[in-house]
């Protein structure tokens, strides 16, 4: 039985890991706002329920199985979210009616919801399903950014140089040896090691 | 205050990388001007002086960045300038042809409440782009004056600097733009609490950084009152429970459609039909089986240039010189022709004549736009010890001379690159050492052993490369720079940029190299080069099982590595080194001399880019390494 508690935990740590930050009790703990020794006994749980691997001191990994699980989750919320903000509702309200309905919507309709915001919206929210990075982009290709994973100092250098979600950038070309991207955003042509490419996500089309 | 002081005006130029700032700088300041580094870092500072309708202006080139954010010593250099030292007026040089982009890096600076105007240059380029700017109209949505300009062509800067008088004296600080709603609600709220705490920024630019997240500024206001920074992560979370994204995200990307926003709403493009002229050379530049020849020919034109011409002139110097040196004689007059004015010699003979040629090769390359393609070939190669693509060129002529290549280190973005790449840069074995390798172990010991030598160089810089990556503190950052168009280099500033950098360096570098000699001289005359070969033999017979006589020649290495070869044939009264040397000792000689201590003028230039600090960690470690490296070697070797 998968109660509405283990749905938050899988999809904080899914957040966490899509931050690319460590999931570990403590992080675990300050995302949901509860004490770390109730995030231990709850994590030791999921393990024993295959949903994730955990290590003591040194975080957790979730298996394909919580992984599923948790992205769902997380793809309801964002979902959920702008559907609630094209509603109108006060932006204050929007989070905590998000996080209450994340557990109760099928599967179909947050697909409907997904598609009726999507038409009305050029940049649709959440984690679609054909959210890349932008290193699998054959050459030529353009794609829309969805999210930069990474470090602080990375990502905030990509974002100075015009690399910020919603941004439309085009691959003109991929070095060979793995080598480096050469990109178009907001009129320049940027190159972007290949490691630092890897962290830019894009939606396609 | 004096009449000429009154008259006295500062002003700070400030932009974008590759938009021109340096042309438009060395327009106004012609020859006065000076290179310097910012006190205490290793970042250049440009100053020039010019007069201009009874003003004496003193301008200032700042650092070519993207923002002002913490991310670079060059970004916090700039931003502590201009809200700190608060020059009289800003002037933003602005790409045209990359308007949105540049207008990001112009909204931060208005946010520093400064007075400030745009130049917005590069007129021509935007146009052959299809791009054509409704200037009254981003002067308008900016709220800063806007004068379009062609730097290289000179026009447009007159009027940019009567207009830079005007606002000046006029003392209006530029207001900065709104963002969104629920954003601008918590820049208010914060800028309510830090309004009034003893802080050299303006209250709005420091509540904006706050929400940003910005490391330097939370430290400064934290340290004041720890509870501002507890309020402003509170508004943060919200600003990301609204947004759905961390809030440094938020903030750039409001900033950027702010940008986008005047950007549309003041251009029009009708994009040119077909590839463009950079396009076009691109397609056979950056090509996967073109391009690479192209880079290998480019590199080996400029090595053949930088040594030709280098070789040429350095034969030239010092034939020249050669009869002043010889007219000096006895101790006194030994330690004057042979320590001060050899020291002098060696400067402009040796390392002038080279450095000369790269630079002005090195300075071409930049301006033509070459540069950042051959980093996007190579970077995936480079990685692999642990530097970026921007690191090649730097690489490749360290054989030639250490000395360009490590100032060349100057090209990496972050301190943490920079220092990678010149540590990497000095075990390169230049010139001078490929004399020893291939005169000792290469003509007396064969071939393939001079040859195992390289093979065994590039291995151990892979390594050491990788292992400095991984234990140097910092965020790594992979390779991310701009392709600016392809141009026609700007003859001026080329050739003012390379006299400007060969000066400066000769301020570093001639009175180490004069110094040094001069001592090592003394040693000699004073007869202690015996005792302090004699001193250091435990080390150079007990562990690396050479003679005696070695440590004297490693001394005199220090000023340059040739140097040991000449001594030896000299010391040993033979060049036949075969007769008087083991092959052994011959091989774990020249490992020794391949590693031990960058020369004098690549210490310099460590220092230079570095600091004293790492200058001195990256020579201690050297001769260490190279010490240890010997002593295996010899081991090994008498193991066989």
């Amino acid at each position: 039985m998968i109660t509405e508690s283990i749905e938050e935990y899988l999809e904080a740590i899914f957040r966490l890991r899509e931050q690319g930050e460590a999931a570990t009790t403590t992080s675990v703990a300050k995302e949901l706002k509860v004490a770390p020794a109730s995030a231990t006994q709850m994590l030791k749980k999921l393990a024993k329920q295959g949903y994730l691997k955990y290590t003591p001191y040194h975080g957790v990994t979730l298996t394909p199985k919580g992984e599923k699980i948790g992205k769902k989750i997380l793809r309801k919320h964002r979902v959920m979210q702008k559907f609630l903000n094209t509603m109108g509702l006060p932006k204050s309200r929007v989070h905590k009616n998000a996080c209450e309905l994340e557990h109760h919507i099928s599967d179909d309709l947050e697909q409907a919801i997904y598609q009726r915001v999507e038409s009305e919206r050029p940049l649709p929210p959440g984690i679609p399903r054909d959210v890349t990075p932008i290193t699998s982009l054959l050459d030529g290709r353009k794609g829309i950014i969805s999210h930069i994973s990474g470090g602080r100092g990375a990502s905030q250098r990509l974002a100075d140089l015009g690399l910020t979600p919603g941004t439309e950038v085009m691959v003109v070309k991929s070095a060979i040896f793995h080598g480096p991207l050469m990109v178009r955003v907001r009129g320049t042509t940027l190159a972007i090691g290949r490691g630092l490419a890897s962290k830019i996500f894009v939606r396609t089309r | 205050m004096s009449a000429a002081e009154k008259k006295l005006i500062r002003i700070a130029l400030a932009g974008n990388a590759n938009v021109g700032k340096s042309v438009i700088f060395n327009y106004l300041t012609g020859l006065h001007q000076h290179i310097g580094n910012w006190p205490g870092k290793t970042v250049e500072k440009a100053e020039g002086t010019l007069h201009f309708r009874g003003h004496t202006i003193d301008i200032l080139d700042l650092p070519g960045i993207y923002s002002l954010s913490a991310f670079s010593i060059e970004e916090l250099i700039s931003r502590e300038y201009i809200a700190i030292e608060k020059p009289d007026l800003v002037i933003n040089v602005v790409d045209a042809s990359a308007l949105e982009r540049n207008l990001f890096f112009t909204l931060q600076l208005i946010e520093l409440e400064t007075p400030m105007i745009v130049a917005l240059n590069q007129m021509d380029v935007a146009e052959g782009k299809g791009i054509t700017i409704d200037v009254p109209k981003l002067q308008e949505s900016l709220g800063v004056p806007v004068v379009p300009t062609v730097a290289t062509k000179g026009v447009g800067l007159s009027k940019l600097l009567g207009k830079a008088l005007k606002v000046a004296r006029a003392k209006k600080p530029a207001k900065p733009l709104r963002y969104g709603r629920e954003i601008e609600e918590r820049i208010r709220k914060v800028t309510k609490l830090v309004e009034n705490i003893p802080i050299k920024y303006p209250p709005r630019w420091v509540a904006i950084k706050l929400l940003e997240g910005d490391e330097e500024i939370r430290k400064i206001v934290g340290e004041i009152d720890p509870r501002i920074i507890s309020s402003a992560e509170k508004y943060c979370r919200d600003l990301e429970r609204i947004h759905g994204e961390p809030c440094p995200t938020i903030m750039t990307s409001e900033r950027y459609d702010i940008a986008n926003k005047i950007a549309r709403g003041s251009q029009r493009i009708t994009p040119p039909k077909g590839p463009t002229l950079t396009e076009r050379l691109d397609m056979v530049a950056t090509h996967p089986l073109m391009g690479y020849p192209i880079l290998i020919g480019i590199i080996f034109l400029t090595l053949l240039a930088v040594f030709t011409v280098g070789g040429y002139l350095s034969r030239f110097f010092e034939d020249a010189m050669e009869p002043v040196r010889g007219a000096f004689g006895g101790g006194a007059g030994e330690l004057i022709g042979e320590g001060l004015l050899g020291g002098l010699i060696a400067g402009i003979a040796i390392v002038l004549p080279f450095i000369l040629p790269f630079y002005l090769i090195l300075t071409l390359l930049e301006d033509s736009g070459y540069l950042p393609r051959a980093a996007f070939m190579m970077d995936s190669l480079m990685h692999k010890m642990g530097i970026h693509g921007k690191a090649f060129i730097p690489f490749i002529l360290g054989y030639g001379c250490n000395v360009p290549a490590c100032l060349g280190c100057r090209i990496m973005e972050t301190e943490r690159e920079r220092t990678i790449a010149a540590f990497v840069v000095t075990l390169v074995p230049c010139a001078a050492v490929t004399v020893v390798v291939l005169g000792l172990v290469g003509a007396f010991v064969g071939i393939h052993w001079a040859l195992a030598l390289y093979l065994l160089n590039l291995v151990i810089i892979f390594i050491l490369g990788r292992i400095a990556f991984k234990v140097l503190p910092g965020e790594p950052m992979g390779l991310i720079m701009e392709m600016p168009p392809y141009r026609k280099p700007h003859a001026r500033t080329v050739l003012k940029e390379t006299w400007m950098r060969v000066k400066d360096f000769a301020y570093i570098a001639f009175p180490l190299i004069i110094i040094g000699s001069v001592v090592l001289t003394g040693l000699k005359v004073g007869g202690l080069l015996e005792p302090i070969g004699n001193a250091m033999s435990p080390i150079t017979v007990g562990w690396l099982g050479l003679p005696a006589i070695a440590g004297a020649l490693l001394i005199f290495g220090v000023l340059r590595k040739e140097l040991t070869l000449v001594m030896l044939a000299t010391l040993m009264g033979t060049a036949n080194f075969g007769a008087v040397l083991t092959p052994t000792q011959m091989i774990v000689f020249a490992i020794v001399v391949m590693y031990y201590i960058p020369c004098i003028a690549t210490i310099a230039a460590l220092v230079k880019e570095l600091g004293w600090k790492k200058a001195a960690y990256i020579t201690v470690f050297e001769i260490a390494f190279a010490l240890l490296l010997g002593g295996i070697a010899f081991r090994l070797l008498t193991l066989a």
